[in-house]
């Protein structure tokens, strides 16, 4: 990559108990791109994911981002400086509207802003219809697109996304697609780990393979491809 | 302006009743309005971010040694009183730091323990609060303490209120709802939850005070009773968690319905008091005021009311896109026929 790496996780090890849940992996993430992880079930992705967003704090090696060290940086912290993130299990707050759901979000803008900002989001993710829906009301895929929206009210510069094309059907999938690309021309940076493949090779410009804790290929589409250890470990 | 007439008059009628009532119903009402007080800074910490807890009475009794030592001491009650409010948020501010990272039952049960602990120390340190026997004051005119106790019950519901149409109340929801994930997503939640306790915690502190005035009189059972704390829990949880009216409703229906059947059927009314809850557990989980919100009844407020004014105004000038109104092929994943994600 020719640009400068946004975000870096340096031999980041963790271990739950006696299971090794990432074992010194290491990843940079270019400024701008979409980068990908993908891993069997286990692999130590979500793990990944949640120390890089200080929910879990590694227990060794660190998370870098715009150079800065995130150690004991609080998740709220982490997010106010710029990374947004939306969760492979939905978590959007079921008693709170659509509309709440994001405006609650919202750090540093006035409540007209802040509303502002939200329906221009459900407009833009063609969810405008949802606004006043409660969070418990919503299907699945709804929720997703309801929880990228939210990411996007952080205004962030680099987006986490855990597993946004899990369960959704092709259509809806092909539409976050468009959506995340037309969010990439924007500058943001996207991050993300899914198991879908199609859209995984298709899309992301730099690919990493997680296989029990480690890093065990990373490269564009093609050389994911054509990995020995990858087809192993995945296909 | 149909709301704001009606408020000015409950007001006034409010202001009006010691002028002419005997002293039986102004005592029923100073003690409904600490129900009241007690119920709304419950609500705070317990309805509004989630944090439940057996033990609010803590404050209220710790109030009403402070006030009761105080007035013993020649100070003001008025000023006994504050000085009572001030102490309890104290207390909170030191004790939220530690139980606040306590979660879920842990927290509630945790709280319950410090409420007996307090019990205990006022129990023990009977060079200071004379033990069981308990400290005597002279009473507080009836009228003042029903005042006093009346702006504490206002300035609570006109504090819920306009926290309730903030953002402030949205992010004390979310935490609620899901704390991690409103971490996770920039709110911050430790202050905001410490914050939210010692809100929680002052006014039960003046009201502690102001029921020791009352009655002239306080002993350690009565202040940490956890009688108490039971009743304004049951008030709440019946009028609506995470309501502006919903303590209100639920300490004046409790309230009520106490004095009608101990009057009446002394023996039996604990239990009837426990059979009516029940029913309206089994039947309105959410409490009187969610109830109604749900079936948008006109009479109840819609919560955060605020918000979906302002967005309505924003999609009157911009107007979302109708149901149905975009092509097939661009999907539509908002429309209410978003095509079911299970189906193969």
């Amino acid at each position: 990559m020719m640009q400068e790496d946004v975000l870096v996780v340096e031999d980041v090890r963790k271990s739950f108990g006696g299971r090794v849940a990432l074992d010194g992996a290491s990843l940079r993430i270019a400024r701008g791109s979409i980068t990908g992880v993908i891993g069997p079930n286990g692999s130590g992705k979500s793990t990944l994911f949640n120390i890089v967003a200080g929910t879990l704090p590694p227990d060794a090696g660190r998370v870098l981002f715009d150079g800065k060290d995130l150690a004991h940086t609080s998740p709220a912290e982490i997010c106010r400086r710029g990374l947004g993130r939306t969760f492979q299990i939905s978590r959007l707050f079921s008693e709170l509207t659509v509309l709440e759901n994001l405006v609650v979000v919202a750090h540093g803008l006035s409540d007209a802003d802040a509303v502002q900002r939200a329906l221009e989001l459900l407009d833009f993710l063609e969810i405008s219809a949802l606004r006043d829906k409660w969070g418990a009301e919503l299907s699945y895929g709804q929720r997703k697109l309801v929880e990228i929206a939210r990411a996007l009210m952080l205004a962030p510069r680099v987006m986490l996304l855990d597993e946004p094309f899990a369960g959704i059907n092709p259509r809806l999938q092909n539409r976050i697609v468009e959506h995340l690309q037309a969010l990439r021309t924007q500058g943001l940076t996207l991050f993300f780990i899914d198991h879908e493949m199609r859209i995984v090779l298709e899309i992301c410009d730099d690919l990493y393979v997680l296989a029990e804790g480690q890093v065990i290929a990373h490269g564009d589409a093609a050389a994911i491809r054509a990995d020995e250890r990858v087809k192993e470990a995945y296909f | 302006m149909k709301s704001a007439l009606l408020i000015a008059v409950v007001l006034l009628a409010a202001a009006s009743i010691p002028l002419y009532a005997g002293s039986y119903p102004v005592s029923f009402l100073v003690q409904t309005f600490i129900f009241i007080g007690l119920a709304y800074s419950w609500n705070l910490i317990g309805g509004y971010a989630g944090y439940t807890h057996f033990g609010q009475v803590t404050f209220f009794g710790l109030g009403a040694y402070v006030g009761a030592i105080s007035i013993g001491n020649g100070v003001p009650w008025l000023w006994a009183t504050l000085l009572a409010a001030l102490f309890a948020a104290v207390c909170a501010a030191l004790l939220g730091g530690i139980m606040l990272r306590l979660k879920g039952p842990f927290f509630a049960i945790g709280m319950f323990g410090i409420a007996r602990v307090c019990e205990s120390l006022a129990l023990g340190l009977d060079n200071i609060t004379q033990g069981g026997t308990g400290l005597y004051l002279t009473a507080v005119d009836l009228e003042r303490v029903y005042y006093a106790a009346g702006a504490v019950v206002l300035i609570l519901l006109i504090a819920t209120w306009r926290l309730d149409s903030s953002r402030l109340g949205l992010q004390l929801l979310s935490i609620r709802e899901d704390e991690t994930a409103a971490a996770a997503l920039g709110v911050r939640t430790t202050r905001l939850k410490i914050g939210t306790f010692i809100a929680s915690a002052f006014m039960p502190g003046a009201l502690g005070s102001l029921y020791a005035c009352y009655l002239g009189y306080i002993d350690p059972t009565t202040a940490f009773a956890p009688m108490t704390e039971l009743t304004v829990i049951a008030m709440v949880l019946l009028g609506g968690m995470g309501t502006v009216l919903g303590p209100l409703v639920g300490a004046l229906a409790l309230s009520v319905v106490n004095e009608v059947l101990w009057a009446r059927l002394p023996e039996i009314y604990l239990a009837l008091v426990g059979v009516i809850i029940l029913i309206a557990v089994l039947f309105m989980p959410r409490g009187i005021v969610n109830f109604a919100q749900r079936r948008a009844w006109s009479w109840v407020p819609t919560p955060r009311g605020h918000l979906r004014r302002l967005a309505e105004r924003r999609g009157k000038v911009n107007p979302p896109p109708k149901r149905f109104a975009r092509p097939a092929q661009g999907g539509n994943a908002g429309g209410p026929a978003e095509p079911d994600p299970r189906r193969p």
